[in-house]
């Protein structure tokens, strides 16, 4: 049996990591997409905490002599499955950032391709205007030329 | 018919020059494209200074992430088929039009440069090639297909096969797991011998306990992808 010394150490530490997951939610430095396993988990520890008679049933239907080992095992458990989890997510990440630096790779292909192709047009472009502008002065000249000949 | 080259380089300062200088003296009717994974060494610098066709990762993402964005460029840039080639000296470009002809004369979905068919040039050790033995049986058994170098990273592949691998491909040592992923779609798969050189500089990434790690990750990726029942797109 659980002593009722122990019963509120755990209890208050539940509550004060319970308080502080809930402060990272709501600056927002918590997801709370992946804080949901860990409520989860101190919920289910609390309640077991609470009412040893419910945890006495529960490891006597399991065949677990010492209560307080079935609020470990608990633990345990929970913890594979918060580490789980966080694999599964790790992959999905993994993923994402492949096809991010990929598409990043190429558009900025793309960019400095068409770069290079807007920078020949507007040599091109320059050139043209350049030699109008000879023209144009050439004009000038010649009628500079014709006044001074009348 | 516009045919890609693709050349993952991570760290191949020393050798990309040679790669490109060799595709265009043998394989003048192929563009190409340099997948630069994130290179630690000169390997970006050359390829900006002497105005080389690159593709710049910024996050380092493994010769299976590399060879992927050269398929996705090839996809993009409307190329009909493409064949990876490795940037560190081992391939010769003088089989790059040869496999482009097996390609269309034989109607299959990838051509593979393989080693073992003439057994001429380099034929890595003697427990490599019983690695890559042992691969083409489990191949063979799950597949029927009769492949002799899987982990031949000289492929060409068609527009079909290059889309598939464009939407999903292996991460890290993507050879057999990837001739696996097609086989398994029905596709056609064959070999046309070719000569491997040993390669110019640095060392294979496979060796020591990693070829304990290899074998044991394909094995169970080829397994894996029998086990898939819709073929993943």
């Amino acid at each position: 049996m659980m002593t009722f010394k122990l019963q509120i150490v755990i209890g208050v530490a539940l509550l004060a990591v319970f308080a502080i997951l809930v402060n990272m939610i709501r600056k927002r430095s918590l997801e709370l997409k992946y804080a949901l396993v860990w409520m989860l988990m101190l919920v289910a520890l609390f309640i077991f905490d609470c009412a040893p008679t419910l945890l006495n049933v529960v490891s006597g239907l399991i065949g677990i002599y010492a209560p307080v080992n079935m609020i470990f095992f608990l633990g345990f458990c929970f913890s594979l499955l918060i580490i789980f989890s966080l694999t599964v997510a790790l992959s999905r990440l993994s993923n994402s950032i492949r096809t991010l630096d990929q598409m990043v790779a190429l558009n900025e292909k793309r960019l400095q391709d068409l770069e290079s192709q807007l920078g020949q047009r507007q040599e091109e472009d320059t050139m043209q205007e350049g030699q109008s502008e000879e023209r144009g002065l050439s004009v000038d000249a010649e009628d500079s030329a014709a006044d001074t000949v009348l | 018919m516009k045919k890609l080259v693709i050349i993952p380089a991570f760290n191949e300062s020393g050798n990309i020059l040679h790669a490109v200088a060799d595709i265009r003296e043998h394989a003048p009717d192929f563009d190409y494209v340099i997948v630069n994974d994130c290179s630690t060494d000169a390997t970006l610098r050359l390829c900006r200074e002497y105005g080389l066709n690159y593709v710049n990762l910024s996050v380092n993402l493994g010769i299976g992430g590399a060879v992927q964005t050269g398929y996705l460029y090839g996809v993009q840039n409307g190329y009909d088929l493409a064949v990876q080639f490795d940037g560190d000296g081992q391939h010769d470009a003088a089989y790059l039009p040869r496999m482009a002809d097996e390609l269309s004369r034989s109607g299959s979905d990838m051509v593979i440069g393989s080693r073992f068919i003439e057994k001429e040039g380099f034929q890595s050790s003697g427990l490599r090639r019983i690695g890559i033995r042992y691969f083409s049986g489990l191949i063979r058994l799950l597949t029927g297909a009769r492949v002799s170098d899987p982990t031949s990273g000289m492929r060409m592949v068609n527009r079909d096969v290059m889309t598939i691998y464009a939407n999903s491909y292996p991460k890290d040592y993507p050879e057999p797991e990837s001739v696996v992923a097609i086989l398994r779609m029905g596709k056609k798969v064959t070999e046309i011998p070719v000569v491997m050189r040993e390669r110019r500089e640095g060392d294979s990434s496979i060796s020591g306990l990693i070829s304990v790690y290899y074998m044991i990750k394909v094995t169970l990726a080829i397994l894996m992808e029998c086990l898939r029942k819709e073929p993943t797109l």
